[in-house]
């Protein structure tokens, strides 16, 4: 059966300590709670995280829904954006499969990169990699009034702005994040269609302002 | 949080009340709002309808609704089968159906068998056609007060047949019969179709929807790509509602898709997707053609054994069904008119819920299964041999004078298993227009001192032929192998031929 890979990059450097980190924690696990609520995302989605402060690690590998266990994370160091693209990189080349004559391969992966800050590495190395293994849809996420989202705008047409790095929005933001794997494992499931837009997702909640 | 109220766009002296608390429960298209006393839902359009869409609605809570009420069993239609919208109501530009509520069975009383996290979720019906979720190791594997048995999707399997038997014979078309559009409870055996404001009108409101994936007739997909207005395009209709209603039935029964298969048609995900349920559709358990056979390898762990066609085919649902499942996936997959009818499939599952027997395996999760005619007939889903001695009951009826003639009806028996009035009589069919007298045993069987016996309970006339032995009231008859038993001595009696398997 086809795979929906979901991959879910955190920004986890020092200006995410506190509230914002613990609210981001939080955010997965209401999110894999509600997910498990429908059982064609149960049946569809596969969810990855990778978060990046002074290097960038993948924390959890694609894993089904019903297996995923959420760990935990810490802020500290910086931001090593680039070094995430890279290393998403790999992982789509390596963890989604693509058709071949024998078998399935999986529908176009969905990726949300959220920060609330810029990259402190060289961010387009990791994306010249990246852009040449995508074929999904990457969602960007400039959370709060420090996030840089000119960098975000270059990787991908859709990104989204969070006013505020509080716990209220980004519990909201997952919240959207949430529906939209619902909505695209539905689609995949009922239509046959991948989903390759921002327009095609939810809209977001009135805190989240699309911004490209 | 307020109560809104609503007048009736069919009868402006009706009107309706909801409360509006900001966030109503979001379906694909409408936005559901319920009622104060939670009697019945407001439904609304999230877009404003068109005039022929408008129009649709109207019928369907007039016109259509008046056809139930006045034809036969309108109650079993009305409270056991549909959940058909009543009324019609507009806001702010807004059309709105009202909807009688969803019964309390069609919500999980536990879900998951781990935690409450689906408790009092709507048991759509996808919950039970997917392999993983009754898989005990699945770690979110329903909890297995909530599967039911074998018998139970048997039922729902009845219910959505009469269903959509019933949508036909007033000329209607689902034209988005899915998993997503029925409840059901496999606890109380019982399924309800919903989400019936998108019925299709044939020739007169075209579809708004081609359907879902799993569901969608070959022959829909394979002209998707062609103009509305190209008479080479074909919209769901009522042939495609037989496609999906076999593909409903077969998940059902076997929880796996009948053309979800191993074979890559393109490269391309969309488009193999649109050739794998499209023009190059393929039954995965055709006898002859083993292009799209399940690669077992490439299953999930969790869908290892209903996911694999080969532990458990499609011929473990009897000779009756199995017969439909051909048509209906092999010759008429690609011929519409093919495809069993609504009324066939009905038939077919109630005939062969007549030659389903108990498992004596106590832990066994199906608990009943089809006799397969084998000389060492065993359980398919535990693998428990049957024990002991098989009674075969053949169905006859009286062509003229002596002459007996085969319905092509099979009774297995078993212990305490109830004979009735359409076994006992050709004049009562079983279907949903029987009354409650009609469903009272007039006989039962039962394994008593080492015998096999027929207990009568309501027939009159019935009589043991080979003896010539009247067998009245609260009278009993032992069965043995090459014995004729009337039934009854009123027109109609059938005769029931006896045999003794598995000695």
């Amino acid at each position: 059966m086809r795979r929906l890979p979901v991959y879910l990059l955190l920004d986890t450097s020092g200006s995410m300590s506190g509230e914002p980190i613990e609210a981001v924690k939080n955010g997965v696990q209401m999110m894999i709670h509600s997910l498990r609520q429908n059982p064609q995302a149960i049946e569809t989605a596969f969810v990855s995280i990778i978060t990046f402060d002074t290097t960038a690690i993948q924390v959890i590998p694609l894993t089904d829904l019903a297996s995923f266990q959420m760990v935990d994370l810490k802020a500290r160091g910086v931001t090593a954006m680039g070094a995430a693209l890279h290393l998403l990189a790999d992982k789509l080349q390596n963890e989604v499969a693509s058709t071949t004559p024998e078998q399935k391969g999986d529908w176009k992966p969905l990726v949300f990169i959220m920060t609330d800050g810029g990259p402190t590495d060289d961010w387009q190395r990791g994306h010249n990699k990246l852009k040449a293994v995508n074929k999904g849809l990457i969602v960007g996420c400039a959370a709060g009034h420090g996030a840089d989202d000119t960098v975000l705008k270059q990787i991908t047409n859709s990104v989204v702005r969070l006013d505020n790095a509080d716990s209220e929005s980004i519990s909201k933001f997952f919240q959207w994040v949430t529906a939209s794997i619902s909505t695209t494992s539905t689609k995949v499931e009922e239509s046959g269609k991948e989903v390759t837009g921002l327009e095609q997702l939810p809209p977001p909640p009135s805190k989240l302002v699309i911004i490209a | 949080m307020q109560i809104v109220k609503v007048n009736s766009i069919i009868d402006a002296s009706r009107y309706y009340e909801y409360v509006d608390n900001g966030s109503p429960k979001q379906g694909g298209v409408k936005d559901v709002y319920f009622s104060p006393d939670r009697k019945y839902v407001v439904a609304f359009f999230r877009t404003p309808l068109d005039y022929n869409q408008k129009d649709r609605i109207k019928r369907i809570v007039t016109l259509y609704l008046e056809n139930i009420k006045k034809g036969n069993a309108p109650d079993y239609f009305l409270q056991d089968i549909y959940r058909w919208p009543y009324d019609a109501v507009e806001r702010d530009g807004k059309t709105g159906v009202i909807v009688p509520i969803y019964d309390s069975r069609f919500f999980f009383s536990k879900g998951y068998g781990v935690n409450d996290n689906i408790k009092g979720g709507e048991k759509v019906g996808k919950w039970f056609t997917a392999p993983s979720f009754r898989n005990k190791q699945y770690p979110l594997s329903l909890d297995s007060s909530e599967l039911g048995d074998w018998i139970s999707y048997f039922q729902i399997a009845i219910s959505i047949s009469r269903g959509v038997k019933k949508m036909h014979q007033m000329g209607l078309a689902h034209s988005d019969l899915s998993y997503n559009n029925v409840l059901v409870d496999p606890v109380t055996k019982s399924a309800n179709i919903i989400d019936l404001d998108g019925l299709v009108v044939p020739g007169l409101f075209p579809p708004e929807v081609i359907g879902t994936a799993d569901f969608i007739a070959p022959e829909v997909l394979r002209t998707k790509h062609l103009k509305l207005s190209d008479v080479g395009r074909i919209l769901p209709n009522q042939r495609t509602d037989l496609h999906a209603l076999a593909v409903l039935i077969y998940m059902y029964l076997l929880r796996r898709h009948p053309l979800r298969g191993g074979k890559i048609w393109d490269l391309d995900t969309e488009k193999d997707e649109l050739m794998a349920m499209g023009e190059k559709a393929l039954f995965v358990e055709h006898p002859n053609d083993k292009t799209n056979q399940v690669k077992t390898d490439q299953l999930r762990k969790w869908e290892s054994f209903w996911g694999n066609p080969e532990k458990i085919p499609y011929t473990a649902t009897g000779p009756y069904l199995s017969e439909l499942f051909r048509r209906a996936f092999i010759d008429g997959l690609h011929n519409p008119m093919m495809r069993p009818i609504a009324n066939e499939w009905e038939t077919a599952l109630l005939k062969t819920v007549d030659l389903i027997q108990p498992c004596s395996n106590t832990s066994c999760e199906e608990k009943w299964y089809v006799f397969d005619n084998t000389d060492k007939p065993a359980c398919p889903f535990c693998g428990t041999p049957h024990k002991g001695t098989l009674p075969v009951a053949d169905l006859y009826y009286k062509f003229k004078n002596d002459i007996w003639k085969p319905e092509g009806h099979r009774l297995m028996i078993y212990h305490n298993q109830y004979l009735f009035k359409w076994h006992a009589s050709r004049k009562v069919i079983r279907n949903e227009n029987l009354g409650p007298e009609d469903k009272k045993p007039v006989g039962y069987f039962v394994f008593h001192q080492h015998k096999w016996v027929l207990v009568n309970l309501a027939l009159d006339g019935m009589k043991d032929l080979v003896t010539q032995q009247e067998i009245p009231r609260n009278a009993m008859v032992e069965l043995t192998s090459g014995g004729k038993i009337l039934l009854s001595n009123e027109e109609g009696g059938r005769l029931l031929y006896i045999t003794i398997t598995n000695l």
